[in-house]
């Protein structure tokens, strides 16, 4: 059981991880919580829906598209709600409450357009399960796992090494100074919300092929918030390490305590955590955080 | 005197509206027509259309035609509390609805302040009739349903007996009063037959995830797992146990009995048994369930378009032995139900309680393959 509990933790904070990122990357460039990005991960999962359901795509090309229809809608989301805001040098309490307002404003969408009933992905892997020392787990799931882990590993990789991300980590540290050095600000701020949707798109297909989809699934992106937070807005690796220890916390606490009190356990852990340590695990300094 | 003209015939034409509005009898419907129940709520919706088109095109009640006044109470106890003083506002003389133990409870107590009867269509708990604070029967409140008990009895009965299960295992929704009492009343019965429930562990409603408890089910190895949830919720769990290589036959409840119980559990729920209220190849409702899909071109989703059309009927029944519309003599006529034939067969109300006596059960089991709910067989209460 032991065992059993500690890869469903896994599999449960993999998704965590991977969503925390899509907050934690924006929160590094623009120092504002990007509510809106729930909404994003809610419509990925639509868009993965559509393409494997009325089209029959493979799961790589289903997960291929959501990624992109998630960037491009988060570029859409910062160009039409955010970008005037940030030219005009707005606090970042205003961003928030814009980022909220896009959020509610889709989830709203999808309930006028496409309805409240709940959908299920078709089957990719008919319900196989690899047995390991007693324990099983899906298929899917290891694939998510590691597709997960394939992407968030691209992204570190492409922000240590490539050109564009080397502005972006510059971005991280000074904007205003980045601007003065000549980079396109307003292109690297697109990039960012380009990188962040596409991981949210990958987050959704994944949860949408795992449990079901429907318009408030992005509430679970709660969670996925507490995790970044967790792990110190603003850093991808605290992202991973806050997403990961979330879901085994929560997994072990339901299993050997009580699934009722699941959510008080993993909330006092974070009020803790952030009285010790206000930056979370893996935060730099001290700023403004909202 | 143009402007006096035209104050002069609003006032007639208010006139006629309100003498109009006298030959009609509203009646409330308080339903689910958005969220995860809406599937049932629509059905049921488009069941009462029907038939109070008919009642009302054979001359209706009393001389007056019925209307019908549907909101939609989204499936959430606050809300079903504003829509039942909404209706109370708009004047109805009776409510039906709504279909959810939890709401139904919530509504109760405003209906009977009002001193309007209600008839819920699918609420099963017990104390939907029963105030639980004094243990007497709501005066207002009626159903056409059977209850709980009887159906955790029904589910423990035929887990022990027909499925020869020793070792039970149950997952329930702790937010929801449906789940919380029937896990209750299936322990209870399995127990009492001589079963073992090795596990009861439960989740919170709006949790997608159910691996936690169910991975520490899988040690116990169940020989059924009793899932009294919405069929999404049972969806997933089916879901979640076989991709944790948990190989117990699940058994559900009537509230699984939807399509999209298929489309959303997949391969994993099938085999998987349940109890419904009624079952679309059951005899009675045949001549209902043609005129439905001759309407509506579909099914109707069972079993809550034919509890609502019971309901209609012991209504209409009611207020044409009442003579009246006032809501005492309504609730009293409706204590007073005897033998009356209704779209699922023939009912009677237990004065004692306000549940129907001998309202059968049937176990479906789910073919995924062919798409469909196969019945099993039927439970008389008292078998």
């Amino acid at each position: 059981m032991f065992l059993q509990t500690l890869f469903t933790g896994l599999s449960v904070g993999g998704i965590y991880a991977l969503m925390a990122v899509g907050y934690s990357l924006i929160f590094s460039i623009l120092n504002f919580s990007n509510f809106a990005h729930g909404s994003v991960i809610m419509l990925g999962a639509y868009m993965g829906l559509g393409l494997a359901s009325k089209f029959g795509l493979k799961l790589g090309f289903v997960v291929a598209g959501a990624m992109a229809g998630g960037g491009l809608l988060a570029v859409l989301n910062e160009r039409l709600a955010y970008r005037k805001l940030r030219h005009r040098n707005a606090p970042s309490l205003y961003l928030m409450i814009s980022a909220m307002g896009c959020s509610v404003f889709l989830e709203n969408m999808v309930y006028v357009t496409i309805g409240s009933r709940f959908y299920a992905f078709p089957e990719f892997f008919t319900r196989r399960v690899v047995t390991f020392l007693g324990s099983s787990v899906s298929v899917m799931d290891l694939f998510a796992l590691a597709f997960s882990l394939l992407a968030i590993g691209a992204l570190g990789l492409f922000l240590a090494r490539s050109r564009t991300g080397i502005a972006i980590r510059a971005g991280v540290c000074d904007m205003t100074m980045c601007s003065l050095m000549g980079v396109d600000t307003d292109r690297l701020v697109a990039l960012v919300f380009l990188l962040a949707g596409a991981l949210g798109g990958l987050a959704g297909t994944f949860m949408g092929v795992r449990y079901l989809v429907y318009p408030t699934m992005g509430w679970i992106t709660n969670k996925a918030y507490i995790a970044a937070v967790i792990g110190g807005l603003g850093s991808l690796l605290g992202a991973i390490v806050g997403g990961v220890i979330l879901g085994i916390v929560e997994t072990f606490i339901s299993a050997y305590v009580s699934s009722i009190l699941r959510d008080v356990f993993s909330f006092t852990i974070l009020i803790a955590l952030l009285v010790c340590m206000p930056n979370g695990l893996f935060g730099k300094s001290m700023e403004e955080r909202v | 005197m143009r402007r006096a003209l035209v104050v002069l015939s609003c006032i007639a034409l208010l006139a006629t509206a309100a003498q109009a509005a006298e030959d009609l009898i509203k009646v409330g419907h308080t339903v689910s027509l958005t969220g995860g129940a809406s599937m049932w709520g629509q059905s049921e919706k488009n069941a009462l259309e029907l038939l109070i088109g008919k009642i009302n095109e054979s001359g209706g009640v009393l001389g007056k035609k019925i209307v019908l006044i549907s909101y939609d109470n989204r499936n959430d106890p606050v809300e079903s509390v504003n829509v039942a003083r909404r209706l109370i506002n708009d004047g109805v003389v009776a409510v039906i609805g709504p279909a959810q133990s939890g709401n139904a409870i919530a509504t109760a107590p405003i209906l009977e302040r009002a001193k309007i009867p209600m008839i819920v269509t699918t609420a099963t708990n017990p104390y939907v009739t029963i105030d639980k604070d004094t243990g007497k029967v709501r005066p207002f409140a009626f159903r056409p349903c059977f209850i709980d008990p009887f159906q955790g009895t029904v589910a423990a009965q035929f887990a022990y007996t027909d499925l020869g299960a020793k070792k039970a295992a149950i997952l329930y929704d702790v937010g929801s009063d449906y789940g919380q009492w029937l896990a209750k009343y299936f322990e209870e019965a399995f127990t009492a037959k001589g079963g073992e429930v090795v596990a009861k562990e439960a989740f919170r409603s709006e949790e997608l995830d159910y691996r936690a408890q169910l991975g520490k089910i899988k040690g116990l190895s169940p020989d059924v797992l009793f899932l009294p949830t919405t069929q999404k919720e049972a969806a997933m769990a089916a879901r979640q146990a076989r991709d944790l290589g948990i190989t117990a036959t699940f058994l559900g409840t009537d509230n699984w009995g939807s399509p999209d119980l298929i489309d959303l559990g997949g391969s994993a729920i099938d085999g998987g048994y349940f109890v419904n209220l009624t079952d679309l190849s059951d005899p009675d409702i045949q001549d209902f369930a043609a005129e439905y899909r001759a309407v509506y071109g579909k099914d109707p989703v069972l079993p809550n378009p034919v509890m609502a059309g019971d309901a209609i009927y012991m209504l209409v029944d009611a207020i044409k032995r009442a003579g009246s519309t006032d809501g005492t003599a309504l609730a009293k006529a409706l204590e007073e139900t005897r033998d009356l034939p209704v779209v699922s067969g023939k009912i009677t109300v237990n004065p004692e309680d306000h549940n129907p006596l001998n309202k059968p059960a049937v176990i479906q089991k789910v073919d995924t393959k062919a798409r469909a709910f196969v019945f099993v067989k039927k439970y008389e209460p008292g078998d």
